[in-house]
């Protein structure tokens, strides 16, 4: 649920414009950081940063309900804190061109989803030292899941508390949007396992600290 | 979702109008001027008659009003959680927070429908940094490649009964379809690399120059800019 992409004119100015001058900061931290990145590390975010546009249109059939993925925990892992929020801004702004988003709030979306992508990678090598690395991965993306989830519900109960929504409907809201935060940390978790799992007996230099490549989390 | 950027992508190259005669930037400027007067507009007056304006713009360019309807509806669904938020028993309230991501989302449309990719990702890539520019690009140019390939193996994964038993088993086998999508993505990244090294690239993937060449087709745009604005000032102050 963390990218049911917020609309523009849905939230008040006092959230998104700081929204959008933190991200912007952010993306010029990590630009900095990846500064001395090469073409072929660029190419493979953007890869990456595709491989999540296109998991977000896809429909996982889950009983009556159609799930869709972000991925952007696995994506935080392979890539690291800097790329991993330069990607949920990249995914964001290009949504955005066509409605699914709004312009004002790209900085907003890119927040919700890359503060956990950002997570993804440290969660993930602590993890792997004791862990296998599908067992890392799964617990990394839960990380990232539990933090975009509510930043997402933290976002939405300002938005409805400074637009002076009732007390029971903020709780309404939350009865509903709670069960739906928590099946999205157990699905995306289930997938980047799977993910792991593959990559470990295919690829395993993909994941970090498994050789040379990738690098250093950034 | 991308099958519907797809079918706006190709009308942005294939389309004939003066709209998409016209430059890139400018473009940007009007697209910008209304979505901010949609998201600040105090007036539902004024919002009735920007979505108006970005109704015209869309049709003007030829754009199919199905897929041009569909495309700029995608706001609706998540709009409704605040009009049963805010719900106060008028249509004022809920009119006024459908049409602000209703404009908004249509006047994207017209601009992606107008303007290819490269043109419309130039003017942003030189506000951004290097490596956020690099991606738009990056990102995007992948982005069908990935989609047909992802598509490929979701039908696949179908057919071989991969999406039966339970839930745990089809998730970790979805995962694992798309880490062979985290490989191809690899690959290519590593062609792309080598490709981009025989063109002798520079240290920035650079868009089309031309997106700030002005055209007589700039003209309507500025008419239509000045219709917008004109439009904001009679109505600002209007219920």
């Amino acid at each position: 649920m963390s990218h049911l992409h917020i609309p523009d004119g849905v939230l008040p100015v006092g959230l998104w414009a700081p929204g959008l001058g933190l991200a912007l900061l952010l993306l010029l931290l990590g630009a900095r950081l990846l500064r001395r990145a090469s073409p072929q590390q660029l190419a493979y975010q953007g890869a990456l940063g595709a491989l999540v546009l296109a998991a977000m249109a896809l429909e996982l059939p889950l009983g009556p309900l159609e799930y869709h993925l972000t991925l952007i925990g696995p994506v935080g892992v392979l890539l690291g804190p800097a790329s991993a929020f330069q990607v949920a801004f990249v995914a964001s702004a290009i949504l955005s061109l066509i409605g699914h988003g709004g312009f004002t709030v790209v900085g907003l979306n890119a927040l919700v989803l890359g503060a956990g992508g950002a997570l993804a990678r440290p969660a993930y090598v602590a993890l792997a030292r004791r862990w296998r690395p599908p067992a890392a991965m799964l617990a990394a993306t839960a990380v990232t899941q539990t933090v975009s989830g509510a930043l997402w519900l933290a976002v939405m109960a300002a938005a409805m508390c400074v637009q002076a929504v009732g007390p029971q409907r903020v709780k309404l809201a939350a009865g509903v949007a709670f069960p739906l935060y928590l099946a999205g940390i157990l699905i995306e978790s289930a997938v980047a396992f799977g993910i792991a799992r593959f990559l470990v007996r295919v690829r395993p230099d993909l994941l970090p600290g498994a050789g040379a490549r990738p690098a250093e989390p950034r | 979702m991308i099958n519907t950027l797809a079918q706006i992508d190709h009308l942005a190259s294939a389309g004939r109008t003066t709209w998409h005669r016209a430059s890139a930037l400018s473009k940007v400027v009007l697209g910008s001027e209304l979505v901010l007067l949609a998201v600040f507009a105090p007036s539902l007056r004024l919002l009735v008659g920007l979505y108006a304006l970005a109704w015209g713009l869309a049709l003007s360019a030829r754009l199919p009003w199905r897929l041009t309807l569909v495309a700029s509806g995608y706001p609706i669904a998540f709009t409704l959680l605040f009009v049963l938020a805010r719900w106060d028993g008028t249509a004022e309230t809920p009119l006024r927070l459908l049409l602000r991501p209703l404009t908004a989302s249509l006047t994207a449309v017209w601009l992606v429908g107008t303007t290819p990719y490269p043109d419309l990702f130039a003017p942003l890539a030189r506000l951004l940094p290097r490596s956020v520019g690099d991606g738009l690009f990056l990102t995007y140019r992948a982005l069908f490649e990935l989609m047909r390939r992802t598509g490929g193996l979701w039908r696949a994964v179908r057919l071989r009964a991969g999406t039966g038993g339970p839930s745990r088993r089809r998730l970790t086998l979805a995962g694992e379809g798309l880490a062979t999508m985290v490989l191809y993505g690899f690959e290519r990244s590593e062609r792309l690399y080598a490709t981009m090294r025989l063109r002798g690239h520079n240290g920035r993937v650079c868009g089309c120059r031309h997106f700030a060449e002005g055209s007589r087709a700039d003209l309507w745009v500025l008419a239509a800019g000045l219709v917008v604005s004109g439009v904001a000032a009679w109505l600002w102050r209007t219920p």
